[in-house]
Order: structure tokens, then C-alpha cells, then sequence
């Protein structure tokens, strides 16, 4: 350990961090841009600047090693004066067109300028004239007047994804970030680099102009989208979800997946016609959201709430002999043990269908993040099978001439792509429970007596997820976006007739809109 | 008055050739060098006092300490990438004596013990490369390069590579990105290029003059080379000279000698009888000298940088009384303006920034407040970068602009230059 003093407080760090990672150990605040934790050192925004003592020049702080008995001060004249010099020479060929910018709200300019800066700009000339839309690629826009040339971006896609599609092309205040001919930015990590943006130069398609960041909350949470399960962040506000940003842990580092930012498509209701990629095999309609229970019957469909479906079915639950129960990958390891005890006790153990999917890919692994698995719990089905003394068979298109059937569907069924052959399967059985958190047009199409039961997305419940390697990952609820929808341990109570706290199923989010103050982390 | 060391046999056109070269002693110095201990050659050298010729002045026996002892390759590089606006003195070495600068550096090479080395030259050198490119052939085909050279048991390639024309990558880190294949961008330092330089390798990097100057210290030895020139600016220096005089040209003097000497003496005093109004000592990024101080000032470094400005690559630009300084300002912005590699951002924007600002004042756009702006905005880019090249943009302006402030003044109020008239304005 090394001593050391900032801004006069005297504190210890550990050898070979850097001065701007002691500064912010010890919640010191220092601007900087060009700086990442995830990323290697550029040293270009100038903006991190320190005063150690005994050193006539001033430092960056992000290149510049704690040594021992440092006396280092970023609250000196000399300091602030570079530091708002800094920004200005940032600011003078920025446009200030923030009314109508993605990132007002949540940038890095805006943030430091509050917090450092605070003086009227002296640039009296034309600012420099730069592309304004510019197409990067599927899921990106870049805007070259906003950059700030950072090279944050860069660094990514050469350090992270790895991918190399992005340069800073010309020079001196005419340099541009692009890409090279021929190989836009479509790499599986591309949308990382607008979360690292500082500015308003990079916007994801996906989410630019839906919302004003400043009526978003956020909460943690667990990504589904496989196996590895990254620690998100969920922005919602009373209309929906709408969008997933990676939160910082040991799983996942500071990124995330693209296809991991699509989870939350499944749980938006209110506001998107599609979901994903107009025309592309993952679109889904916004009515896929199942927003109550669905019986159907030879073509009839008859609605019912939730409770009242399964409280219909508790009664005949005794006259069913054939039972099979079919379950996924998608569920928290407190609902299977809910659904596999109530299971056991009620039918045995010899029933019970472990759905996989595509489990010749399990094992698949991108060297990132990515694994092949979609499942985010397939580890916490399987350690609660193996509590309950469970051997689940694979095979469920064998299922025939069931009395029940109940399947304890996926949430993200775009990936499962064996739901029509299984729908299919499953529909010459006498009664099938199907519970999901989304309409499954496969099996509303199979005929045959299907019953749907909404279930709550990851985001409408709390529990906890066991990730590829064994890791526990508990989460809390975001919010309820559909106030018919149960978690499959409410569903189990239901049918057992105990009384269920239903509280949190009836407080839908009908709150307006906060304005949020503080948002994101440079 | 002028002391030929290096250019002694300049003027004699078979210098060039590995015949004409070894006629007048060539490479019997290096086989001298052979005959020492690398690690006495460096004591040699650090005796001499000799400094980088390049422009930062830095002892080159020191430079050469630095190198780490961990076994890992060396790289020596030559800075032939000559960038500094006025500079043409390393143009003319390669192009009249390439056996020259190839013998320093084998000797070099030998001291820092580097198997391989490359002579960058800049984009629009193009018949240099070509001289040098001969050079290198008959030097590999009389076995002065390769393996075993003379007998020694010490191998040695070198190779040039062509820069693009980039100013930048006349700084070293910047010429490192170039010759690795990137753009030509400085690196953040430390780690040094001694440490960590040429495909992360220890490397040095040193200019045409200073390398071809060290076989004339193993030649002389480091007494005889330090009886040129002053206490601590020792030996000679190429100058330069350009701008408002009678004989323009490369001037090879000891350093420590009279800027005026040199003005009146070597160059055939002001043309056309104009009176001397300013100069420039080091290149356009040295803060300018007027009258005054070109009647004082020494060519060395201490004297220069006590007058505020610097030796630098000892380019000298003389300006007469008709010279508008306002304009001179106006070309020199435009240029670093346009050579700013674009990484960091007080350079980046700030280069743009005093270029619009001093072409306000030609434009007619600026108030007299710019004035100010202009020499606050320099001050505030000046030593917060990565490279030099922010400080080169700005020490220009804060050293004409204070010293010609009138002429600044005059031009905005008047919408014409003071010096040149409303025809020119």
C-alpha cells in the first residue's frame, strides 16, 4: 500500500493506481472524458489535470502513478484554470444543440460544464462544420459535430469487441471517428460504445428520440439473454422499459451484449409497435405481451384474469391422472422450487420435461460474453431438480395423451426455435397450461386446448438466477408493467389455495413521469 | 566565421559516391569506433556535450544512458523527417554526403548495441531518398552494412521508410506510430521511446546532424570536438538561413557565434539594403527576435532561450522592415493549425481557434479585444499536451504578438496592413 495525499486528505491506495483512480476510491471528483475504467489510457482530453507537489508542470492524472508520499491537488488555481480551459477548448467547436440531443440529460459535457466549469465561452468565430447523421451501421448513429474525439470508442473496438471497425480519420479540428470502408459497425458489442460516449456523438437506434433520460428511473438487475448473466441496469418509467445498460460487476466487466439490450422488449407494452428490427425474425408485435389469461378452446378464445383461470383449475386438479410438466431455463430458482414441490407432491416425480432447446450449444462461448446457452438459469433448474430427486426427461414432442400439460414457457421465446414443432406436440394433449410472459402465436395457432397464463417478466419479480458457472445472482423487481401477470411461485401458491399477497400485482406503475436529477456515471 | 566540419567536402559532387566518400577518409572513423568499447564511444560522446540537433536540444549521450539492460532488441532511428518550416539543413546532408550520416549511425549503432535501424525521411525528400537508397546499396555491397561489418563481428541493417508529410511525425513518438504502420500520432509518455519506443522496443531516435556529428567526435575525440563552440553549447551547427537576405543557404558555424555575424558576414548582409526588422531563430515554432535582439543574441541555447525564444532546429528567418507581421502571424497559424495530429484537445481546437482569430484580423472581422484573446488562448495550450506541437503553435503568437502589438492594433482598427499599405490589405 501506498500513502499518499489528496486534496489534503491523507489515504492509502494500492500500488500502480493511477492518480485519477485514487481520486475516485476516495470520491474525489476530477473531470475527464477520454478516461475508462475498461479501457486503456489515451491521455488525450487533457482534462484530468493534477498538481503534485514538487512538479512545476501539471500532470494527468490518468497516466501519472501514486508514488509514495505524493501530494497531489486538483483544487489548486493553476488546476481549476486548466481544467476550464479544457472545457472550453472542448466546447468551442461543439454544437450546443442539447435541446435536441439523446444525451442531454446524461453527458459528459453538460455534467463537467455544471461541476467545472460555469463561464461564458470567448469563441466568438464560425465553429467548425462536421456530418451530422451519420449511418455507422444496424444500430448506430454517429453525429462528427458533437464528438469530442475521446477515442473512447475506438479503444473498444480494438481493445474490447476486438473488431477494429472504427478510426479517427484527417486531422487536427477536422478529425472525424468513422468507419472503414466496408465494415460498418455491426460487431455483437457495437451499442457498448454509445453507453461509453460521453457526448451525444454516438446514439443507439434503438433507443434514440423515444424518451428524455431525465424521466427515466433505473434499477439493477440480472440479464436473461444467456447464461452468463451481466448485471444490468433497467430504464423504465410509466410507460414501459426502454432500454438495458450494463452495470459494472465481476460477471460481466462494463459491457454488455446487443442481444442482451433486447430483453427488455419483451416486457414493453405500451408504446413500440415492434419490438426489434422491423421485418427481422426477432420483431415482435407489441399485443405479444400477454396482459391476461387466454383460454382456448377448438378456435374460441375466452378471457378470464389470472387468478380466477387457476382458481377454476385448482378444483379439477385431483380428477387430472396424466400429468406432465414441461419447464425452461427462464424462471428464478425460488420458482422451480415452488412449481417442482407442489409438482412432486401432487403428481410424483416421473412427469417432468426439462425443455432445452438447443443444448448442442450450451457450451458455446464468444471469448466475451456471449455463451450459447439463452437460458438464464438452466443451472438453477437443474440444482433444483436434483433437490427434489427429479430426473426430467428431454423428449417433449413424446408427450401425448396427457390429461394436463402445463409448460412453464420462455420469456424470450426468439430463441427458442423449436416452440412451433413443440406447440405443435403438445396440442394432442387434453389441456395444456401454458404460462408465459408472452402471447405464443405457435401454440395459439396449434389448436387443440391451450390455456395461457401471463407470467412476470425478470423485471416484474425478484429472485435470484444461478449464471453458467455456478454464481448466485440475486435481483429485485424493476417494476409491474402488466398487473395480471404472476410469478410461477404466486401461480403455485394459487393452486395449492393458500392466499397470495398479490399486492405488488396490483400496483401497476400509473405514477407521472419523475424528473430524475442525477443519471449514469461518465 | 564559418567552421567546416561536416561540410568540409559538401561542395565536392563525388562526396556522394562510397568512391568520392572513402577518397576524403570515409568510414576510417568507423573502423576506429570498431577498434572501442561500445560503452567507452558513449562516454565519448556524453563528454563532447553534444546536444540534439533536431530542435529539443537534449544531450545525446545522455539519451543513449537511458536505454534499459533487459536483452531486448534496440532500434536506432533517424529523424530525417525535416518538418520545421524554414529547416533544410538535413536535406542538404543526405543529399550531399549519405556516407556521412550512414557512418554515424553504424557508429552509433555500435554503441547502443542496436542490430537494426531506420532513416525516416520526410514524404517530400524525394530525391534524398533516392541518394540515400544508393548509398545504403553500395554501403551493403562493400559489406559496410549486414553481417560482420569490417571484420568486427558486429551486424547491422538499415533501411529508410518515407513518411507521408506529416509535421507531426517529425516528433518521435509521432515518427515511431508512422514507421509501426499507424497514424501518425505522439504517444503518451512515460513510457520513453528509450524504454519502450519501436514496436514497444527500447529505441533512439536522433536527427541527421546529431548522428552524423558523432564520427567526427570519434574522429577528433570529445576534446578536440568541444573546442567548437561554447561552454555548454559545444561544437558546430548547421543554420538555415532564409528570409530577406543577399545569400540565403545551410551555414555551418560553431555554435555561440553572433546572430548579426552571420546575417552580415556569411549571408551577405540585408537585401536590397532594407533595414532588419526581426527574426526567427529556431524555426517558426521559436519565438521571434526583433532588431534589437537579433544585435545581441549568440547562436546557442542558452543564449536564445534566456532571450525567451530558442535555438531549435536552427532555422533562421530574417525579416525586413516591409515585412507585415500580422501576415507572417496569419501563415504561421495556418500551419500548425493544418499539421495538428488532432489527438489532444487544447491543440486541436486551440490550433483552429488562434488561426480563425488571427485571420479575423486580416478579414476584418476581429475587435481589439482578439488581440488579448489571441495571446490568452496560447498561453492556455502551451505545455498541457502530449507533444511539443500545441507549445510550437503557441509560442509564435505569444512572441509576436506582444512585440508587434501596434501592427495588430493598427490592421483592426484600419482594415489595412500598417507595414504594407491599403494595396496589400
Amino acid at each position: 500500500m501506498l500513502k499518499c495525499t489528496i486534496n489534503g486528505k491523507e489515504v492509502e491506495v494500492k500500488e500502480g493506481t493511477s492518480i485519477i483512480e485514487a481520486f475516485r476510491e476516495h470520491s474525489e471528483d476530477i473531470a475527464h472524458y477520454c478516461w475508462h475504467p475498461g479501457l486503456s489510457v489515451a491521455g488525450v482530453c487533457r482534462l484530468c489535470m493534477v498538481e503534485i507537489e514538487g512538479n512545476p508542470r501539471l500532470q494527468i492524472a490518468c497516466n501519472t502513478p501514486v508514488t509514495d508520499g505524493m501530494v497531489v491537488t486538483n483544487q489548486s488555481e493553476m488546476v481549476k484554470d486548466a481544467v476550464k480551459w479544457g472545457l472550453d477548448f472542448h466546447l468551442i467547436n461543439h454544437p450546443l444543440d442539447c435541446p435536441i440531443c439523446d444525451q442531454a440529460g446524461e453527458c459528459g459535457l453538460q455534467d463537467q460544464y455544471m461541476k467545472f466549469g460555469q463561464y461564458d465561452s470567448e469563441m466568438g468565430q464560425a465553429k467548425v462544420k462536421k456530418k451530422k447523421v451519420v449511418d455507422l451501421g444496424e444500430k448506430i448513429v454517429l453525429d462528427t459535430e458533437r464528438c469530442i474525439l475521446c477515442s473512447r470508442c475506438v479503444r473498444f473496438t480494438e481493445e474490447v469487441s476486438k473488431t477494429n471497425e472504427l478510426g479517427i480519420f484527417n486531422r487536427g479540428d477536422h478529425s472525424e471517428i468513422g468507419t472503414y470502408a466496408g465494415k460498418p459497425l455491426n460487431n455483437d458489442y457495437a451499442v457498448n460504445t454509445v453507453d461509453i460516449c460521453p457526448v451525444g456523438a454516438l446514439t443507439s437506434k434503438d433507443f434514440r428520440f423515444r424518451q428524455r433520460v431525465w424521466f427515466l428511473k433505473d434499477k439493477p438487475s440480472v440479464c436473461t439473454g444467456c447464461s452468463t448473466g451481466c448485471s444490468v441496469d433497467v430504464y423504465y418509467n410509466k410507460e414501459g422499459m426502454w432500454r438495458v445498460k450494463p452495470r459494472h460487476s465481476e460477471v460481466n466487466g462494463y459491457w454488455m451484449c446487443d442481444e442482451g439490450r433486447e430483453i427488455y422488449k419483451s416486457t414493453n407494452v405500451m408504446t413500440t409497435d415492434f419490438v426489434g428490427e422491423r421485418g427481422s425474425a426477432k420483431a415482435v408485435k407489441k399485443e405479444n405481451r400477454l396482459t391476461q389469461a387466454i383460454h382456448i378452446n377448438a378456435g374460441d378464445k375466452n378471457y378470464k384474469t389470472a387468478t380466477e383461470s387457476l382458481n377454476s383449475l385448482k378444483e379439477k386438479l385431483d380428477s387430472y391422472s396424466k400429468a406432465a410438466l414441461v419447464v425452461t431455463g427462464q424462471y428464478t430458482s425460488e420458482e422451480y422450487d415452488a412449481l417442482l414441490g407442489f409438482w412432486k407432491s401432487q403428481f410424483g416425480t416421473d412427469n417432468v420435461y426439462h425443455w432445452a432447446n438447443n443444448e448442442a450449444q450450451f457450451n458455446d462461448f464468444d471469448g466475451l460474453l456471449i455463451r450459447g446457452d439463452k437460458n438464464p438459469n438452466t443451472k438453477g433448474l437443474l440444482q433444483a431438480l436434483e433437490k427434489h430427486g427429479i430426473t426430467a426427461k428431454k423428449d417433449v414432442t413424446s408427450l401425448s395423451d396427457q390429461d394436463l400439460v402445463v409448460v412453464a414457457g420462455p420469456e424470450n421465446q426468439w430463441v427458442y426455435d423449436d416452440i412451433h414443432v413443440i406447440a405443435k406436440a403438445l396440442a394432442s394433449n387434453k389441456k395444456v397450461i401454458w404460462m408465459s410472459a408472452c402471447h405464443v402465436d405457435a401454440a395459439e395457432q396449434a389448436g387443440g386446448h391451450f390455456h395461457f397464463i401471463p407470467t412476470k417478466t425478470f423485471a416484474e419479480k425478484s429472485g435470484t438466477f444461478v449464471n453458467f458457472d455456478g454464481r448466485e445472482q440475486s435481483f429485485e423487481a424493476v417494476d409491474l408493467f402488466v398487473d395480471q401477470a404472476l410469478s410461477l411461485t404466486e401461480a403455485v401458491a394459487l393452486l395449492k389455495g393458500e392466499s397470495v399477497e398479490l399486492s405488488e400485482t396490483n400496483k401497476v406503475i400509473s405514477v407521472s413521469n419523475e424528473f430524475v436529477h442525477e443519471r449514469g456515471q461518465l | 566565421m564559418e567552421v567546416k566540419l561536416l561540410t568540409e567536402h559538401y561542395s565536392d559532387d563525388n562526396y556522394r559516391t562510397l568512391e568520392g566518400y572513402k577518397a576524403k577518409g570515409g568510414y576510417e572513423d568507423l573502423a576506429k569506433a570498431f577498434k572501442m568499447k561500445p560503452e567507452d564511444i558513449i562516454s565519448e560522446v556524453k563528454a563532447s556535450g553534444l546536444r540534439g540537433r533536431g530542435g529539443a536540444g537534449f544531450p545525446t549521450g545522455v539519451k543513449w544512458g537511458f536505454l534499459p539492460n533487459n536483452g531486448e532488441t534496440r532500434y536506432l532511428l533517424c529523424n530525417a523527417d525535416e518538418g520545421e518550416p524554414c529547416t533544410f539543413k538535413d536535406r542538404m546532408m543526405m543529399e550531399r554526403a549519405p556516407h556521412q550520416l550512414i557512418e554515424g549511425m553504424i557508429i552509433s549503432a555500435f554503441a547502443v548495441n542496436s542490430p537494426k535501424s531506420y532513416i525516416y525521411i520526410r514524404g517530400e525528400y524525394v530525391y534524398a531518398t533516392r541518394v540515400i537508397e544508393k548509398a545504403l546499396k553500395e554501403a551493403y555491397d562493400a559489406g559496410l552494412l549486414g553481417k560482420n561489418i569490417m571484420g568486427s563481428g558486429f551486424d547491422h541493417d538499415m533501411d529508410v521508410y518515407v513518411g507521408a508529410g506529416a509535421y507531426i511525425c517529425g516528433e518521435e513518438t509521432g515518427m515511431i506510430s508512422s514507421l509501426e504502420g499507424k497514424k501518425g500520432q505522439p504517444k503518451l509518455k512515460p513510457p520513453f521511446p528509450a524504454v519502450q519506443g519501436y514496436l514497444k522496443k527500447p529505441t533512439i531516435v536522433n536527427n541527421v546532424e546529431t548522428l552524423a556529428a558523432v564520427k567526427y567526435i570519434i574522429r577528433d575525440g570529445a576534446e578536440a570536438y568541444k573546442k567548437h563552440g561554447t561552454e555548454k553549447s559545444t561544437g558546430t551547427k548547421l543554420f538555415s538561413v532564409a528570409g530577406d537576405v543577399n545569400k540565403p543557404g545551410n551555414y555551418e558555424v560553431p555554435l555561440g557565434y553572433p546572430m548579426i555575424d552571420l546575417i552580415n558576414n556569411e549571408c551577405g548582409g540585408m537585401k536590397n539594403g532594407k533595414k532588419l526588422k526581426a527574426a526567427i531563430p529556431g524555426g517558426t515554432s521559436a519565438p521571434i527576435l526583433n532588431a534589437e535582439e537579433v544585435e545581441r543574441a549568440t547562436l546557442d541555447y542558452e543564449c536564445l532561450a534566456e532571450m525567451g525564444s530558442m535555438l531549435g532546429s536552427g532555422s533562421i528567418v530574417i525579416m525586413d522592415e516591409t515585412r507585415c507581421m500580422v501576415d507572417m502571424l496569419k501563415v504561421i497559424a495556418h500551419f500548425y493549425h493544418h499539421e495538428s495530429c488532432g489527438q489532444c484537445t487544447p491543440c486541436r481546437e486551440g490550433t483552429g481557434w488562434l488561426h480563425k482569430l488571427v485571420s479575423g484580423v486580416v478579414n476584418g472581422t476581429a475587435q481589439v479585444s482578439d488581440i488579448d484573446l489571441l495571446c490568452e488562448v496560447a498561453n492556455k495550450m502551451k505545455g498541457r499536451t502530449i507533444c511539443a506541437l500545441s507549445d510550437a503553435a503557441a509560442l509564435p503568437v505569444l512572441g509576436i504578438v506582444p512585440k508587434f502589438r501596434d501592427e495588430f492594433q493598427f490592421f483592426i482598427e484600419q482594415g489595412y496592413s500598417k507595414v504594407q499599405g491599403r494595396a496589400n490589405a
